[in-house]
């Protein structure tokens, strides 16, 4: 009836096929809030838990100096585990501008 | 000869690291190529004297424009900056980049116009690269003028590699800005009209993503189909490094590919004719080329479609080691020292790898012997990704110190992935330009498949001697 191509019978294929999925996944994260943490990726996919995060991984972020790292550890070992990313500017070495770039690379929990 | 080209790339890039190891005078070098191009002219009738002193011309003239390209024009601003120099200086100029925020700083390349020290005023040429602590509105081809220090970028200990990269896009100072008064914006527009219209439509473009998906799957989908890595969380990229899958996070032929196919679609839905879809399929290219920051992937992915657009409208077999050839003799030619660039080595040596091993792979595992069609699909997978991982092993060992054994597995399921989520990304930038609350309705497939996508990384790199840094 349309006379549609192959390539064409593909791209509208795709198309209609997207759209569903796309109606269907929006109607089960409205029905269900936990679909919703599934589509969408996870904090720990992205950045580090500073609360689980050991010397090395510290390190190789390559935001800190080896000196600064222990540090860190250090006070969050004092405190058995921070309750907050704010409370790192605590830490001696940490002011303003690397607490911004260390916010980029993690999360408490 | 089947391909005179390759040869003669080959010659002329040998010619440009023979610049790199020594030193002979250029004037000698340009004597030494004017006699051999004379006595082509004079013996060049035998095919092999013909053969051999053009090959030797291509060595040459690979030298020289090595050479050539070390020598900054008298004008050029580094040459009015002394080492250590710490007065101030005025710079007239236009932005010559799109500014863009990362790491709390505002980055921008100046092309300057107009340098003065004290009350003296000299005219000049060449670029630099402009750090701003704080955020203002600036666009490409804006005039400014900036008062500050001029300084030679930082090396960063031993590591050079910094300043190197620098120095092979032509910028030798950077300027730092950090505060209002240092900076004056003149209500005169200097650039191209054309680019300022692409760099618009990227942010328009990166504006639809941001809107439509959460931070993590927006920034991962506005590397994919804009090129633009910025927002990229640190722990992303580092896992995909890993798991050699980094690739799928820069604006690569597949995307230029992918982006040449949905409009020739487009345009054939609509009805154009052959050759009008061919010069707009061409024009597309060109454009997002632009959008996309030009950089070495995306200029050889988009001089190897309009060589294959070209002989599509000339209905002739494109030949793909020429077009890849005729990509790199583009780049080199501008600026041969990108033959140095880790980028430009690895986007050709894996395209190289791909065209020369897997024809070859494919014979020697009997694949045509294969009847199911799903397990043939899923090997010449596992063929085009090993081939591709042969062919920039030693490259991305000697720079990244890394060797990952889970590659070629990682690849096979992420690549597919990859492609279903640059489709998708596609149909939801397009549907957003056209009418936004339609991209909405792609965009929780897209986040799905984001996320599984990163889950599946995540995973691999678990697994036992999935990396081995050395």
């Amino acid at each position: 009836m349309f006379n549609f191509t192959p390539e064409e019978r593909k791209v509208t294929l795709f198309l209609l096929g997207l759209a569903l999925c796309g109606l269907v996944l929006n109607n089960l994260v409205k029905v269900n809030c936990r679909i919703e943490s599934m589509v969408y990726p996870p904090i720990q996919l992205a950045k580090l838990n500073l609360n689980k995060v050991n010397l090395a991984e510290l390190v190789a972020t390559n935001c800190v100096s080896m000196e600064l790292a222990r540090r860190i550890l250090e006070y969050r070992n004092s405190r058995k585990e921070l309750s907050s990313l704010e409370e790192l500017k605590e830490v001696k070495g940490i002011g303003d501008q690397r607490y911004e770039k260390l916010k980029e690379l993690f999360f408490v929990e | 000869m089947k391909r005179p080209l390759v040869i003669l790339a080959v010659f002329y890039c040998l010619g440009i690291i023979l610049a790199g190891l020594t030193r002979i005078n250029f004037w000698i070098i340009t004597s030494l190529a004017s006699a051999v191009f004379a006595a082509v002219i004079l013996w060049g009738r035998k095919n092999w004297i013909f053969l051999v002193l053009v090959l030797f011309l291509a060595l040459l003239t690979g030298y020289l424009s090595m050479r050539n390209s070390w020598v900054l024009s008298n004008c050029h601003i580094r040459k009015f900056v002394a080492y250590k120099d710490s007065s101030r200086y005025c710079l007239n100029g236009v932005i010559a980049s799109q500014p863009e925020f990362k790491n709390n700083h505002l980055w921008f390349i100046l092309r300057a116009c107009q340098i003065q020290s004290d009350k003296l005023r000299y005219k000049c040429c060449g670029e630099v690269l402009v750090k701003m602590d704080f955020e203002q509105e600036l666009n490409y081809g804006d005039s400014l003028t900036l008062m500050g220090n001029l300084v030679p970028p930082p090396s960063f200990g031993r590591s050079q590699s910094y300043r190197d990269f620098l120095a092979r896009q032509g910028i030798y100072l950077t300027m730092s800005i950090k505060d209002h008064r240092q900076i004056i914006r003149q209500d005169k527009f200097n650039g191209v009209g054309l680019i300022r219209g692409c760099f618009r439509l990227r942010a328009y473009l990166e504006q639809v993503i941001s809107r439509n998906l959460p931070p993590i799957p927006a920034s991962i989908l506005a590397a994919m189909v804009l090129g633009q890595k910025r927002n990229i969380p640190w722990l992303v990229n580092n896992s995909m490094v890993k798991s050699g899958t980094v690739h799928i996070l820069v604006v690569s032929g597949f995307n230029v590919g992918i982006v040449a196919l949905m409009i020739n679609l487009l345009l054939k839905i609509l009805r154009f004719p052959r050759k009008t879809r061919i010069i707009l399929t061409a024009i597309c290219l060109l454009i997002y080329c632009v959008i996309t920051g030009a950089t070495n992937p995306v200029i050889r992915a988009t001089v190897m479609g309009l060589v294959f657009l070209a002989a599509y409208l000339l209905k002739s077999q494109p030949d793909i080691y020429n077009s890849l050839v005729s990509a790199a003799l583009f780049i080199l030619l501008i600026n041969p020292r990108q033959l140095f660039d880790i980028g430009f080595q690895l986007s050709f040596m894996s395209v190289l790898a791909i065209v020369y091993f897997y024809p070859k792979l494919k014979v020697l595992v009997h694949l045509e012997l294969c009847r199911i069609k799903i397990l043939k699909f899923i090997a010449e997978g596992c063929l085009v990704s090993f081939s591709a991982w042969l062919g920039t092993l030693v490259i991305i060992a000697l720079n990244f110190r890394i060797i990952s054994p889970i590659t070629v597995l990682a690849n096979i399921l992420i690549v597919p992935l990859a492609t279903l989520i640059t489709l998708c990304g596609f149909t939801l930038v397009l549907s957003g330009l056209v009418y936004p609350d339609l991209a909405n309705l792609f965009s929780l497939p897209t986040a799905a498949l984001i996320t599984l996508l990163l889950n599946i990384n995540a995973a691999l790199i678990q697994l036992p001697f999935a990396y081995i840094y050395f």
